[in-house]
């Protein structure tokens, strides 16, 4: 057992036991070696069931949003990226800050369990490509911490326990490469660039798992859900699926945390990701450099203007 | 069934299909100015009024697009001129983006247009209309997106 897992238990056991918190989202082992997915826990004895490792990738985030008309106080653990969204969720006023508590644990980067081969042998996997983009290693927000994790509302480099293996496995080395995406479909033809957004988008089973896992996505009731909404159709055709991927990214423009997990829970692999930092790309270019859910006091750049935003509808 | 709706246009000539989102104020009375003082312009475009061109959500356009516009444009009064004080400074932000976002999915930005037109404007409404029309006929008609029946 790993420093950061008993510290993460000792913590929760202490938290439930006072009655603190109510209860407390981590993560725990899953049924593979690569697997360690989400887990709710109330009682005390059940922080035995935690656990952190490199798998730990689900942000958790999101899942406060089944709490956001309870009374209750709940605990959870933040990566970097995760917390992120903690701001993002307080900035749309989907929680209340004293109905949080928010843990910061320090991230070593999370492994790619897509390059997993045999299910029954442990290996060395390589990072997620949001990990080596990764520019907020360390918690933006926190109340706790624990594993030497650090507070950090800027671009920085890994801190804590997993500093230096994080540092080893390469967190954050390709922060440079974020837009490459970007760059490589804006240099392709208008029709070329149809042609590959139409063959991604004739993949999309519309399950919606890439709405349900982000913490911007937290509309009461969302349009795609309606059905009062005649204009917007549900069928999974590639026309209606290109509805919603821009539609889903509209929404969310300027408030995007780049969590990177919409595409990391896409069952069919479609670049999700692309469309939110082509969003972000322009929006740097265009209204000046911003991170969202970085400061709980930043504006967000479509719910502000400036007089002398840059004018091409004249 | 509105024109926008029935994309079957008369075999003869291709005719551009063009949605306008006109904002009531500035946009949509200086079309109303334009037929008033009985200017000609092509009739390839059919105005929606809306209140405010802030109003005109993003899906507007991608429905129009699948409904089988050629084009859309969006109006509305110029920056400092808006009924609401500063709806048309949103929409500004809000399209600048969509247009980009649009290009990236690989639709020809002059498909796409947003401008400012006040209610005095008639012969800039006039003008626009006439030179979007132009641009689209050259361009062709629009498959991409296009709801397929």
């Amino acid at each position: 057992m790993n420093q950061i897992t008993k510290e993460m238990r000792d913590l929760a056991r202490e938290l439930l036991a006072s009655g603190e918190v109510k209860g407390l989202i981590g993560w725990t082992k899953g049924s593979r070696w690569y697997l360690t997915p989400p887990l709710f826990i109330t009682r005390p004895e059940e922080a035995e069931q935690l656990y952190f490792d490199q798998f730990a990738v689900n942000n958790l985030t999101g899942l406060l949003l089944d709490y956001r008309y309870g009374d209750d106080k709940i605990a959870l653990f933040v990566k970097g990226c995760d917390s992120r969204g903690i701001v993002r969720l307080l900035q749309d006023h989907q929680i209340k800050r004293e109905k949080v508590l928010v843990i910061g644990v320090p991230c070593m980067g999370m492994s790619d369990k897509k390059a997993v081969t045999d299910p029954r042998q442990p290996v060395e996997l390589p990072l997620l490509d949001k990990c080596l983009e990764c520019r907020y290693p360390n918690p933006v927000i926190a109340d706790r911490l624990i594993g030497g994790a650090l507070v950090s509302g800027e671009p920085s480099e890994p801190k804590g326990l997993t500093a230096s293996e994080a540092a080893k496995r390469g967190v954050g080395s390709k922060q440079a490469d974020r837009f490459a995406q970007v760059k490589a479909i804006e240099a392709m033809s208008a029709d070329e660039k149809y042609a590959f957004w139409q063959a991604q988008h004739e993949k999309c089973l519309r399950c919606y798992a890439c709405r349900n896992i982000c913490p911007a996505c937290n509309c009461r009731e969302c349009i795609f859900e309606s059905d009062k909404k005649g204009w917007v159709n549900k069928s999974a055709t590639p026309t209606d699926n290109a509805f919603f991927a821009v539609t889903r990214a509209m929404h969310v423009a300027g408030r995007c945390v780049e969590c990177g997990e919409c595409e990391r829970v896409c069952p069919m692999d479609i670049p999700i990701m692309a469309l939110n930092r082509k969003v972000i790309q322009d929006i740097n270019e265009l209204f000046g450099e911003s991170d969202a859910g970085t400061d709980l006091d930043g504006k967000m750049p479509l719910g502000l203007f400036k007089n002398d935003d840059p004018e091409e509808f004249m | 069934m509105s024109a926008v709706d029935n994309p079957k246009q008369p075999a003869k000539e291709w005719e551009p299909n063009i949605v306008g989102f006109a904002c009531n104020w500035c946009t949509y009375a200086g079309a109303d100015l334009a037929g008033l003082s009985r200017m000609q312009y092509p009739p390839n475009v059919k105005l929606v009024r809306v209140p405010c061109s802030g109003r005109t959500n993003p899906q507007f356009v991608l429905r129009a697009f699948q409904k089988g516009a050629d084009a859309v444009l969006v109006a509305g009064c110029h920056p400092g001129d808006c009924h609401y004080a500063t709806g048309n400074y949103f929409t500004r932000r809000r399209y600048l983006l969509m247009q980009r976002m649009l290009e990236f999915m690989g639709i020809d930005p002059r498909r796409f247009q947003a401008r400012w037109i006040s209610g005095s404007e008639a012969p800039k409404f006039r003008d626009v209309v006439t030179q979007m029309t132009e641009e689209i006929k050259a361009l062709g008609p629009n498959r991409k997106l296009r709801e397929e029946i």
